[in-house]
């Protein structure tokens, strides 16, 4: 795979020289590439000028690209869509603890709300314990 | 759930043979180069959200989720949402050009018209997904080439009866776009079947009677 026209462009940091001013008198004197996309199908010329145009291949590529791997900061919580909605949430712990290959990882995730609201009950009633610093 | 461990699976996987891969050919570099940066899209798109809720009016039950403008801001959202075919009944998903609400009401929306997939209840856990993600590829993407200025966005319906897919358009007397943006719907979607997906003007779906507007086109 070579780079996107957008990533060349954002590797070039450095100035590039003016371009000469020429002239052309004839349609002929236009150099045989001219208007045309030189590294694949990311733009295309159309009626109204350039447009980013990208192949589904390409936007697929970029799926497991390091920034989409987090969800983006401005993502609101909306039960059912960013997260479980608590009708559904229900249902998956039952399936969890039916479960043998429970991940360390998901555990927290699926831990019902009235049992974290508890432990958050007892934190305020205990004493607290001092820290080794 | 499954989904999501085969996602980490497979980045795990990507990452050491991208390493390999590298290691004496110039390619490497240019691998890294689309990784490291956000590439901009054409349009900056909204992605909504509809939930039934009966004691609201219909406009107060659709949500905007997010806007983004660059195709990895699109992966960070898509990745970490719930698919389509996860959301509950009746309700919807909707990606609308910024600007432009996903209802017939919006001045972009109401002298145009959809390009309707009517999907079975089978179609739910085998195609819709999938459908729905190419569908939003050829929309960020603008894949329908000079007929993208058309488009006004896409929506997706979970219903019982059978999910909808369709794509909107500005105008509904617009016949080339409109012809040249269902073929290349049903081109992404591997449709060969005639006929199966129809064009329908929004002031024709106001006025139904039935269940079935009047279709103005078909490919």
């Amino acid at each position: 795979m070579s780079a996107s026209p957008i990533a060349r462009q954002a590797a070039q940091p450095q100035g590039q020289a003016i371009p000469r001013r020429i002239l052309i008198n004839d349609a002929s004197q236009l150099p045989h590439d001219y208007s045309s996309t030189p590294n694949g199908t990311l733009y295309s010329t159309t009626p109204g000028g350039t447009k980013i145009i990208y192949d589904r291949n390409f936007l697929l590529q970029m799926r497991n690209s390091p920034v989409a791997r987090t969800p983006p900061k401005n993502l609101p919580v909306i039960p059912g869509v960013t997260c479980d909605s608590p009708h559904k949430e229900k249902e998956k712990s039952k399936l969890i603890n039916g479960q043998k290959n429970v991940t360390a990882q998901h555990k927290p995730v699926e831990l019902p709300t009235v049992e974290v609201e508890k432990v958050e009950d007892k934190k305020q009633e205990e004493p607290q314990f001092e820290m080794d610093i | 759930m499954a989904a999501d461990m085969e996602e980490v699976a497979q980045t795990e996987q990507t990452q050491p043979s991208v390493a390999t891969q590298g290691e004496g050919e110039t390619e490497e570099t240019s691998v890294d180069a689309d990784m490291l940066i956000k590439h901009p899209l054409q349009n900056q798109w909204t992605l909504w959200f509809f939930k039934p809720d009966r004691a609201k009016g219909w406009e107060e039950n659709l949500r905007e989720v997010i806007c983004f403008d660059t195709i990895e801001d699109f992966w960070s959202t898509h990745n970490h949402i719930k698919s389509a075919s996860e959301l509950s009944a009746g309700c919807d998903y909707s990606l609308f050009k910024a600007g432009i609400k996903p209802m017939w009401e919006d001045p972009r929306n109401k002298n145009g018209g959809r390009w309707l997939i009517n999907l079975d209840k089978k179609q739910r856990s085998s195609e819709l997904d999938n459908y729905w993600l190419e569908v939003i590829l050829c929309l960020i993407g603008e894949a329908f080439e000079e007929s993208s200025e058309d488009i006004c966005g896409a929506v997706v319906n979970i219903r019982p009866k059978g999910d909808k897919l369709s794509i909107w358009t500005a105008d509904c007397t617009n016949r080339d776009g409109i012809m040249k943006i269902g073929q290349k719907l049903k081109e992404s979607l591997g449709i060969t079947t005639r006929g199966s997906i129809v064009y329908e003007a929004h002031n024709d779906s106001m006025k139904k009677s039935g269940s079935v507007a009047k279709f103005r086109y078909t490919v």
